[in-house]
């Protein structure tokens, strides 16, 4: 099982403050620390236990700039085996489709039986990369997969819907699936591990060499046109209890208990 | 001139915090209270190969170098001191069997302790012997082809849990120059006559064991011996020179979890209908913490750097140590009054940093010490 | 052709409230620029089913086929291709859903259309598409304006509009012949699988004491047990509570846990991603605890407190106590 995942660099938000740059396009990345996309991590764990498992190799693809080379590294060091850096700052600003677009130019040549990657990016959250890719090249599909199983040719895969609720799907080889959070427990990374990476080249490639224009990527080559951020206004709804902690305390339980169900 | 970490040594960082920050944070606060530690912790650090990063591969190590094995420190001190110093103390000795142990030796012993198998200690503090390591009054004598060794340690690190201990024993008690007296002993813990009480009540790093040993007439073979007879007290200022390094590590990890800890809790925490971190006392106090952890780094990776050029700067390892645990302890002050009452209970990381960071002001050579042996290089 | 087309979702015979919260969301735009609704509704003998969706648009599309008795994705881009190919409507609305998610990025790169997932809100006025978009977990809003086209595909996040079964509408049925199945990739639906047993309901708990990612760990969780008990609540949680496997999946709260409506909810450490959101928002009083006085959970909570959980817990135990 030779097996494809693309992954991508995100930064760490869940406990950070977040800023606007003054263009109101972007957020203010310069303090945040930087790390592989959660679903992604789910996705590199899931290829190399099927790797460990059924044999074949596993070569980790990226879409950023020279530092997303760390998080092809963490990933060479959980077990991939090789590794792609599509180094191109003309992709900021792209929407899901252009990316899509960056990554499967780097792809398309390769010869593998899986396609992995997150069902979407912590960042901008389009969940959209994996199953657009599985439509330029051609292959079935499967989105939010919480379970495989390989047989001969073919395997069953388990897709997380609501309520509570899960579907089982038989899917061709070769195949792409967008892998939910939940399907594994990603390893730590080891010294050894991170030793192997040593030995291993990563391949490095921009839009050029990929055939891309300028006018194929970044916002130009997106069906946005522009994007403005801004702030949710805080707190917006929720009456905010104020002053002390035993004071706060005390209000939050007469709201308790003045709705008669305790 | 470059300060950055090389892409390796950036991959180690990230590894060894991402471990620390799954595995330490549920388990801290039961092993600070209860004194205790599930050495589960140390096998998977061990298997995830963190322990004993230094070691030549020849012997199953990494074969980095001790910036490496600081890195290391930093990062799991930073998430708990105490669970750090019970993983990463468990190789305490090997940089002395790596320097002057004899083949057989190193072949027997540091495998082991990479791989989880093994833990080592140190003895060398006595009742009445701390800093003045030359007035330690256990000896080792010859009886046919073994040693008879007989004394009391103090404060060994890993005594009621290491299967190797190394103890630092007089062996010519009667030559007239008392630094060539001293000689390092290699004790297996379960040699007869080789019994240790586990010290509690410490103040902090309380998951990692500390022994006040006592040995009655232990023998072990003469071939125990490690490194030259005599030699033990420069042999031990050579290991001081490699275990100093990561001490710092550990001071500036706890220095930068003071920091971490105060920045979050100034944004969160308001007083007066303001967040802590607009008053301007509070900011300063975070300025100056940001600038000591970043002096205390830069000394400590240039010291380490050159002892893994194989350039020994007695000195400067020595300034890297005292100062690098003097911020430790005032960054984690700060940080304990920027928390308030808060900061006074145990539940609070800020307390625990703050019990753990005296010690590094007290081990492997006082911050006084330190001073004497860098005055010492500018006086002489 | 000027219309506006809702792909109807349902599943084991029951429709999904997405589809009359994009019905809602379509009628007002429908109405601010003078188009047509039309519902698209793909299925097996399930005629009946589609009839439901009369009073929420002016058209229903049928389209019936055995292949067509669960979604699955090889059939509904064909049936998709299809359909629009023909009918080019100016917009077209899928739920943010796990079909949704699964269909409609595929759809948009064989039809190339272009495409704005996971909407909060949609304006279309001289067929200019804008939409409202929350990204890096809910903390930042995106305005996002689209690039002029004649066609637009959006999903809509389930939950932004109101699931509106009468709507002022009496829709006209028509059929659509099912195209014939030439380009299937092999994907084959084998069945459902429903979560196990559980061991409590938390849909019928009227008080629930639910936590997420700020329990930091699972020694903590008797700290809230015993809050919980001390106005016998029952405990529920967050994905990435039920992710680290602290508290059994039946617990978990959200889009792919429960949807639950209790008199009270009291959030402890949760962010309030939307997925979440979803599941509880409708909650007769809602209560956040959360020391990031930005997070998401404080758009939709009644009362917000702003503290760490932990500090909270005793004390607010204590109070109860008494």
């Amino acid at each position: 099982m030779d097996i494809v995942v693309c992954i991508r660099q995100v930064p760490e938000v869940t406990d950070a403050e977040l800023e606007i740059n003054k263009e109101g396009t972007e957020i203010l990345k310069e303090d945040l620390v930087m790390d592989i996309n959660e679903w992604d991590n789910y996705a590199v764990e899931e290829a190399v236990r099927i790797k460990e498992a059924h044999g074949g190799k596993v070569t980790v693809v990226t879409l950023g700039n020279e530092d997303s080379e760390d998080v092809l590294r963490t990933s060479l060091a959980m077990g991939a085996d090789e590794a792609i850096l599509i180094n191109e700052e003309g992709f900021e600003l792209s929407d899901a489709a252009a990316i899509a677009q960056g990554l499967y130019r780097a792809v398309r040549d390769l010869s593998f039986d899986l396609l992995l990657t997150g069902v979407q990016c912590s960042d901008d959250g389009w969940a959209q990369v994996g199953v657009i890719l599985a439509e330029f090249l051609g292959l079935p599909y499967a989105s939010l997969v919480v379970g495989i199983e390989i047989n001969e040719g073919t395997m069953i895969v388990r897709r997380e819907l609501e309520s509570n609720t899960e579907e089982k799907l038989q899917i061709p080889i070769p195949a792409v699936l967008t892998i939910q959070t939940g399907i594994n427990s990603p390893r730590y990374v080891s010294i050894m591990g991170i030793q192997k990476v040593r030995k291993i080249e990563i391949r490095g490639t921009d839009s050029e060499e990929l055939g891309l224009s300028e006018e194929e990527i970044g916002l130009k080559g997106s069906s946005v046109a522009s994007q403005k951020l801004s702030l949710p206004p805080v707190g917006e709804g929720a009456e905010i209890l104020e002053g002390s902690l035993d004071e706060i305390c005390e209000k939050t339980a007469q709201i308790v208990r003045d709705k008669g169900v305790i | 001139m470059d300060f950055t970490l090389s892409k390796e040594q950036r991959d180690i960082v990230r590894a060894a915090r991402k471990f620390a920050l799954g595995e330490f944070p549920d388990r801290a606060l039961e092993f600070d209270r209860e004194e205790t530690f599930d050495l589960d912790l140390w096998r998977k650090a061990c298997e995830l190969g963190f322990v004993g990063v230094f070691i030549a591969p020849s012997y199953g190590g990494a074969g980095m170098g001790f910036l490496e094995h600081c890195l290391i420190n930093e990062e799991f001190w930073a998430v708990d001191p105490g669970i750090g110093q019970a993983i990463l103390s468990t190789t305490f000795g090997s940089e002395l069997i790596g320097l002057f142990g004899s083949e057989d030796q190193k072949k027997m012993i540091l495998p082991q302790l990479v791989s989880g198998q093994a833990i080592m200690g140190t003895a060398i503090t006595e009742p009445d012997a701390g800093s003045d390591v030359t007035s330690a009054t256990t000896t080792a004598a010859k009886e046919g082809n073994k040693w008879v060794i007989n004394g009391n340690k103090m404060f060994a690190t890993n005594g009621n849990i290491a299967n190797y201990i190394l103890v630092f024993c007089q062996t010519d008690p009667k030559n007239p120059t008392r630094h060539e007296r001293y000689s390092f002993i290699l004790v297996q813990t379960n040699t007869p006559g080789y019994t240790s009480k586990k010290i509690t009540g410490k103040m902090g790093i309380r998951a990692s064991d500390t022994a006040e040993i006592v040995l009655r007439n232990v023998r072990v073979p003469l071939a125990n011996l490690v490194g030259k007879e005599g030699e033990g007290f420069h042999e031990l200022m050579a290991f001081f020179n490699r275990t100093r390094l990561h001490i710092c590590g550990q001071a500036v990890g706890l220095a930068r979890a003071a920091l971490e800890e105060s920045i979050r809790h100034t944004k969160d925490r308001h007083q007066f209908g303001a967040p802590l971190a607009s008053f301007q006392v509070t900011q300063f106090k975070i300025a100056e913490m940001a600038t000591w952890v970043r002096a205390a780094r830069n000394l400590y990776y240039e010291a380490a750097w050159l002892v893994d050029q194989g350039k020994i700067d007695h000195a400067l390892i020595s300034m890297a140590k005292w100062f690098s645990a003097e911020i430790a302890v005032r960054c984690v002050d700060e940080a304990v009054q920027i928390y308030g009452g808060y900061g006074y209970i145990d539940e609070f990381k800020v307390n625990r940093l703050y019990r753990a960071a005296k010690v590094l002001e007290i081990y492997e050579g006082t911050k006084e010490m330190e001073k004497i042996i860098i005055s010492r290089t500018l006086l002489r | 052709m000027d219309e506006i087309m809702v792909l109807a979702e349902h599943r084991g015979g029951e429709l999904r409230d997405i589809t009359f919260e994009m019905l809602t969301m379509a009628n007002k735009l429908g109405k601010e620029n003078d188009i047509a609704v039309t519902a698209f509704f793909l299925g097996h003998e399930a005629s009946d089913l589609s009839e439901r969706l009369k009073g929420a648009c002016d058209t229903i599309l049928l389209m019936e086929d055995p292949e067509l008795a669960n979604y699955n994705a090889d059939q509904y881009l064909m049936a998709m291709e299809t359909v629009i190919k023909s009918r080019n409507p100016t917009l077209t609305l899928i739920g943010h859903t796990a079909m949704g998610m699964d269909l409609a990025p595929s759809m948009a790169a064989r039809l190339s259309l272009p495409l704005a997932t996971d909407c909060v809100e949609v304006n279309l006025a001289e067929r200019r598409l804008d939409v409202l978009r929350q990204i890096y977990g809910g903390k930042i809003n995106a305005h996002l304006t689209m690039k002029p086209s004649d066609q637009y595909l959006i999903t809509l996040r389930p939950g932004s509009f109101d699931a509106e079964v009468e709507q002022g509408k009496s829709a006209d049925a028509q059929t659509v012949p099912a195209p014939s199945w030439t380009d299937l990739r092999g994907r084959q639906f084998l069945g459902y699988l429903e979560a196990e047993l559980e061991d409590v309901d938390i849909a019928a708990a009227d008080i629930l004491v639910s936590i997420g990612r700020g329990i930091g760990k699972p020694e903590n969780i008797p700290l809230v047990q015993e809050f919980a008990d001390s106005i016998g609540a029952t405990l529920s949680c967050s994905r990435p509570v039920a992710d680290e496997e602290w508290l059994p999946k039946s617990r978990q709260v959200g889009t792919s846990g429960k949807t639950v409506r209790p008199k009270i909810y009291i959030a402890f450490g949760i962010s309030g991603a939307y997925q979440h959101q979803a599941g509880m928002k409708n909650a007769d009083t809602i209560i956040a605890v959360n020391t990031d006085p930005r997070a998401p959970i404080f758009t939709i909570a009644h009362y917000g407190i702003v503290e760490d959980m932990l500090k909270v817990l005793p004390l607010l135990t204590e109070k109860f106590a008494k």
